[in-house]
């Protein structure tokens, strides 16, 4: 007899027993057992998935809406909603032709013309989708199962862009919603996939509820991350958002919630000492972080600057400051791309390994003409993430003689300010961290960070004509060994000119109570195959 | 009275104009914004501009709060930048559980702590005075969050008396409403009843020295009819304005607990729309808020009159 | 802590003198001199004292064994508690025992400036709105409004428009503190002013400066002090509120209040991270408390007979 039924034993002597009965749900045996308690990662705050591009949107929306192909656990788009397909030879017209049975959750069937206006909407905002709506001709319904896509110049990477499961998604929405100005919200939240979103009962910062469509129709394979059939084995999927991981965890070991989507890895020991807890790896591909320096002002508008705090910088540090000593959560990463994906290299990564040399990086950044200006460097102290490494830099700055000027704020902030131009003295900055997720780093399809459009590129405004050479290459591949060997130059152009600087990567845990089986390992969590035993 | 409550509540308007344009002067020039974090991570430049404009953010100043109040006069506190939601109906969801855990901590403490606070006066300089007094400090020496975190780990995780976390409407059943309360009052309370115990035995001390309780003592009358009807009434009036100060506290105190014990009240709503800028979110919440302490300081107010018949308006 | 039993000497000539209360100073405190008065306050003394080590402990706390308090060595994350780490390490590896003891700094900057910022401009505004009529509703209206506006908001707003720091943390701290210090002030006015011998005052024809000067501060400052007392501690403990949402002070500059913050999430496996700046933090209020305790009741001739 351990003491905890002891306990309980001394305490059935008291009347606050009672409330230990009553703490349970109210819902009767069978109904808790077709309700699962998630903890997501993060407040579901909107719900338009291609308005508002957080992962957590997107996981969210991966139960209401369907995709027309979904990437499965081989990184390869299959066909979802989508029959057939058709490409002409010269590649420039894309015939599609959607399966019969979809069905919207307003009773409506999945036509066409929903598709179209759907993928006109996702194509202004998402990368690969403003990638085609360059060289588009005419996206139009043919029939109402049958819609085509005529383009100027071929676009081999077409299913991968409908398929893909970096935000925003290709997401098929009724017509009447996909025509809403891309960059306004939706105002009703109507798909076609296997949950429902109650509305009525969404609590933002709280609580969001999915039911079960009865009338969706899953595909006859087995399911593999989005593709596949998407069979519900439960009714309702309760969001419940904890945002203390501490009582989160505390939750999770009470039974109080059924499913915990990221732990935090100090507090993984704790859960695995509990007979009812599983925890695994959540996602294989896992995470890269990353700090940007502003390449347009000095000190690390030269290449040097850049180039001296990759040879200071220590990974490790950086990989244990986030994630903590469990070895299995963490690898260096001399490179850009997702490890143990195919187009994974190393090339040119020798900058990033061994031991670590701040006399070599102090004399790079002397000759780069550093006198000591202070480095704004911005860190969100309300992101773990960002705020870890944020600490790392502010040691390693430190450490590298620099001149630091470390401006503590939150997120909302280093969204806006990064966005600023302007030199760091009047608004502007010279770093910030953030992190990439691994699926978006698997190739340079939706991989907007590694880009050196100067102007037009990402926070920090990288130019460089070799990166942009060898991301076009890979985009004209016409097999994998050519992609390989573009990304294999593009990675060492990248860590040349030092786009940005890889602090390492790292997976994270996910947790669940042993009554619930059929969890599987991905870039987001899935629910359908997902089933509880009381 | 009836006028000066009339006054009073008339003076209201124009502290919730000036808070109003207070916060949103200080949110216009602080530079958060809301368009980047709807994004996302790894937004373009030009779309995060474009969903700003689509947000009307990028208007002059005097436009956005000229609308805004156009709307409130119309009865509308507008819509939440990020649900898409109305924001009343934002804070209707909200306001149950966050009155539920400020009633039952404002209960809590007055049960605990005026009673304690008395015995503490009226045996002053004794172990039992001293005692309750360490109490009380230990009471406010700790964050909330650690107490919270204490009270889950013991009485939730380790006798399994009462839930970690969560809310039950009172609709539910009231059982199931106060346990989900109990820890997280207990956990805000503490704070409260440290101060409000505290503030008790000063304004009592003060009191039982006044030659009317010398007298009422020498007339032979009970010790607890002097220490509860005497020289409590007498020394309410501090008591009842820390009680309403109090109540501000509590509403800081709500942010926290209400995180570290997942209760979807108006706290997590308060801090969520800060760190995310949902600006009219902000503004109906302080809006409700000024309106919310005006009304317990003229309650306080009111108080001074029946507790104190000397003080007049 | 004398100054009010001198200033009945010195009346200019022609007024009539209120009647002499016994609310001042007991003679026999001044006579005996501090440490007299120390030996009557052993709570002063006690507290003072206290106080005094952990002010002296922040200001010496590079020659008190410490290390660098923002050294980081991830690879030495949550050590506990041992010879080489006196109070373990916390998830970046930083020494907890050098990060506490340079906390004290921030803390006690926070706690002490806050207080005395809060309560002065408290005092001033109690007093005017206690006994300048005409101002009283405009300036209680104007105090109801800047408390209704949340402190958190206040400290994030500030942090957004500059950057985390001890200073935007004070300020935004007080700011909060202020209406609540002049409410009590003028509630305290309000009661005195219907006292029997400040009607005598008035009608005598002392003017309201004096007034205030003789009766209403002297009679302000014991509530005043216990309220200071509380302000100090709470704004040690709205720091660490403040570092919880990650708008306190920056992580560059340790303070209890952050390190608890930092370590909150790991109490269930790493206790020591959140109990030694807990601790520190609650020795710190308890010496405030009983600093307050006793000058209240040093300040109150009344309870000085009785005890």
């Amino acid at each position: 007899m351990d003491r905890r039924t002891l306990l309980k034993g001394i305490a059935g002597v008291g009347s606050l027993a009672a409330t230990g009965g009553l703490s349970m749900p109210a819902l009767s045996q069978s109904a808790a057992a077709r309700t699962l308690r998630f903890v997501p990662q993060a407040n579901l705050a909107n719900f338009d998935p291609i308005w508002g591009t957080q992962y957590v949107v997107r996981n969210a929306a991966a139960m209401v809406w369907d995709t027309l192909y979904g990437l499965d656990d081989k990184l390869q788009p299959q066909r979802q909603m989508v029959e057939s397909e058709e490409v002409t030879d010269d590649g420039l017209t894309w015939t599609f032709r959607l399966r019969s049975g979809l069905k919207f959750h307003d009773g409506e069937p999945v036509l066409s013309k929903d598709v179209v206006a759907s993928l006109a909407r996702w194509s202004v905002r998402d990368p690969m989708g403003q990638m085609i709506k360059a060289i588009q001709n005419e996206l139009t319904a043919v029939d109402d199962k049958t819609f085509k896509w005529v383009l100027k110049q071929p676009y081999p990477k077409m299913m991968l862009a409908l398929g893909k499961n970096s935000t925003p998604c290709a997401f098929i929405m009724p017509e009447r919603m996909a025509q809403t100005d891309p960059f306004k919200q939706i105002a009703e939240y109507i798909g076609s996939g296997p949950m429902k979103f109650a509305k009525g009962e969404w609590v933002p910062g709280a609580k969001a509820v999915f039911e079960k469509f009865a009338d969706y129709v899953p595909r006859q394979e087995k399911a593999s991350w989005l593709a596949g059939g998407k069979q519900m084995l439960i009714d309702r999927v309760e969001w419940v958002v904890i945002p203390d991981p501490a009582t989160a965890a505390a939750a999770l070991q009470n039974g109080e919630v059924d499913w915990w989507e990221n732990p935090i890895p100090d507090l993984v020991p704790v859960l695995r000492k509990n007979r009812n807890i599983s925890v695994d790896i959540a996602d294989p591909l896992g995470n890269i972080g990353a700090f940007r320096m502003n390449h347009l002002h000095p000190p690390f508008n030269e290449v040097r600057a850049r180039r001296a705090l990759l040879t200071a910088l220590s990974q490790e540090d950086y990989m244990r400051a986030l994630v903590g000593d469990d070895t299995a959560l963490w690898k260096p990463l001399p490179g850009f791309f997702t490890p143990n994906t195919p187009l994974y290299t190393e090339e040119g990564g020798e900058i990033l390994k061994g031991k670590r040399d701040f006399a070599a990086a102090k004399k790079l950044l002397a000759e780069s003409g550093y006198t000591d200006q202070p480095v704004t460097c911005v860190v969100a102290q309300d992101q773990p993430i960002t705020k870890a490494q944020g600490d790392v830099t502010a040691d390693l700055l430190k450490k590298m003689g620099m001149n630091v000027d470390f401006v503590a704020t939150d997120w909302g902030t280093v969204g806006s300010r990064r966005a600023q131009k302007t030199p760091p003295g009047q608004g502007g900055w010279q770093m910030f961290h953030t992190w990439h997720a691994g699926a978006d780093c698997i190739s340079p399809a939706a991989y907007n960070a590694i880009r050196g459009t100067g102007d037009k590129a990402w926070f920090g405004w990288p130019t460089s004509a070799t990166v942009e050479k060898e991301v076009t290459a890979w985009f004209d591949a016409k097999s994998i060994d050519e992609e390989k060997a573009a990304v294999k130059r593009l990675n060492k152009a990248a860590l040349e000119d030092v786009i940005y600087a890889p602090t390492g990567f790292f997976l994270s845990y996910t947790a669940w109570r042993k009554n619930i089986a059929g969890v599987t390992k991905g870039p987001l969590p899935f629910f359908w195959g997902v089933s509880k035993t009381a | 009275m009836l006028s000066y409550l009339l006054r009073r509540i008339l003076a209201t308007l124009p502290v919730m104009a000036i808070v109003a344009l207070f916060v949103f002067s200080l949110l216009y020039i602080a530079p958060g914004d809301p368009a980047a974090v709807i994004a996302g991570d790894q937004a373009s430049p030009a779309d995060v501009e474009r969903i700003r404009q689509a947000l009307g953010l990028d208007r002059p100043f005097l436009v956005q709060f000229g609308s805004w109040v156009w709307r409130i006069l119309h009865g509308d506190l507008g819509t939440s930048i990020f649900t898409n939601l109305p924001v009343g109906s934002l804070i209707a969801q909200r306001i149950e559980p966050t009155l539920s855990l400020m009633v039952i901590t404002l209960v809590l403490t007055l049960l605990i702590a005026v009673p304690l606070g008395v015995v503490a006066a009226w045996k002053a300089g004794t172990w039992l005075d001293r005692t309750i007094m360490a109490f009380a400090v230990f009471g406010f020496s700790l964050p909330v969050f650690v107490v919270g975190y204490v009270l889950a780990y013991v009485f939730a995780l380790h006798l399994e008396w009462l839930p970690v976390q969560g809310y039950t409407p009172l609709a539910e059943g009231f059982w199931p409403w106060l346990v989900n309360l109990i820890l997280p009052a207990v956990a805000l309370g503490c704070v409260y009843i440290a101060l409000i115990a505290r503030i008790t035995r000063a304004a009592m001390l003060e009191v039982l020295q006044q030659d009317y309780i010398r007298t009422a003592r020498a007339k032979g009358l009970g010790q607890n009819s002097i220490l509860f009807i005497h020289a409590l009434k007498n020394a309410a009036v501090p008591i009842v304005t820390v009680i309403g100060i109090g109540i501000a506290l509590l509403i800081g105190g709500a942010v926290v607990t209400e995180s570290v014990f997942a209760i979807p009240g108006l706290g997590r709503l308060t801090i969520d729309a800060i760190l995310r800028r949902d600006y009219p979110v902000i503004q109906g919440i302080v809006l409700l808020f000024s309106f919310l302490y005006v009304l317990v300081n003229l309650m306080v107010d009111v108080t001074y009159t029946l507790v104190d018949p000397r003080i007049r308006y | 802590m004398t100054g009010p039993t001198t200033s009945t000497a010195r009346l200019p000539p022609g007024l009539v003198l209120a009647p002499q209360l016994p609310d001042l100073l007991p003679p026999v405190a001044v006579r005996r001199g501090i440490l007299g008065f120390l030996r009557n306050h052993p709570t002063v003394a006690i507290g003072g004292a206290l106080l005094l080590c952990l002010v002296l402990v922040g200001i010496f706390a590079p020659y008190l064994g410490t290390v660098d308090p923002t050294a980081l060595a991830p690879a030495k994350r949550t050590r506990a508690p041992s010879a080489d780490f006196w109070f373990g390490t916390d998830a970046l590896g930083r020494d907890i025992y050098s990060r506490v003891l340079y906390g004290a700094r921030v803390s006690l900057t926070v706690g002490l400036s806050v207080a005395l910022l809060a309560s002065l401009a408290g005092l001033v505004i109690g007093l005017v709105s206690g006994f300048v009529r005409w101002a009283d509703g405009i300036v209680m209206r104007f105090m109801d409004g800047l408390m209704s506006i949340p402190p958190i908001l206040l400290a994030v707003a500030l942090m957004a428009l500059t950057r985390g720091s001890v200073g935007n943390v004070i300020l935004a701290i007080a700011v909060a503190e202020i209406p609540r210090v002049s409410r009590l002030v003028r509630s305290v006015v309000l009661s005195l002013r219907e006292q029997p011998y400040v009607d005598a005052a008035t009608a005598s024809g002392t003017r309201t400066p004096m007034i205030i000067l003789r009766h209403i501060l002297p009679n302000t400052l014991a509530p005043l002090l216990v309220q200071a007392t509380y302000i100090c501690a709470s704004a040690m403990i709205v720091e660490s509120i403040l570092s919880f949402i990650g708008a306190g002070t920056p992580p560059t500059i340790p303070s209890w209040g952050n390190i608890m913050a930092e370590g909150r999430a790991l109490w269930q496996v790493k206790p020591f991270i959140v109990f030694f700046p807990a601790a520190f933090l609650s020795v710190t209020v308890l010496a405030v408390n009983l600093l307050g305790d006793g000058l209240r009741d040093a300040l109150d001739p009344r309870m000085a007979k009785d005890l």
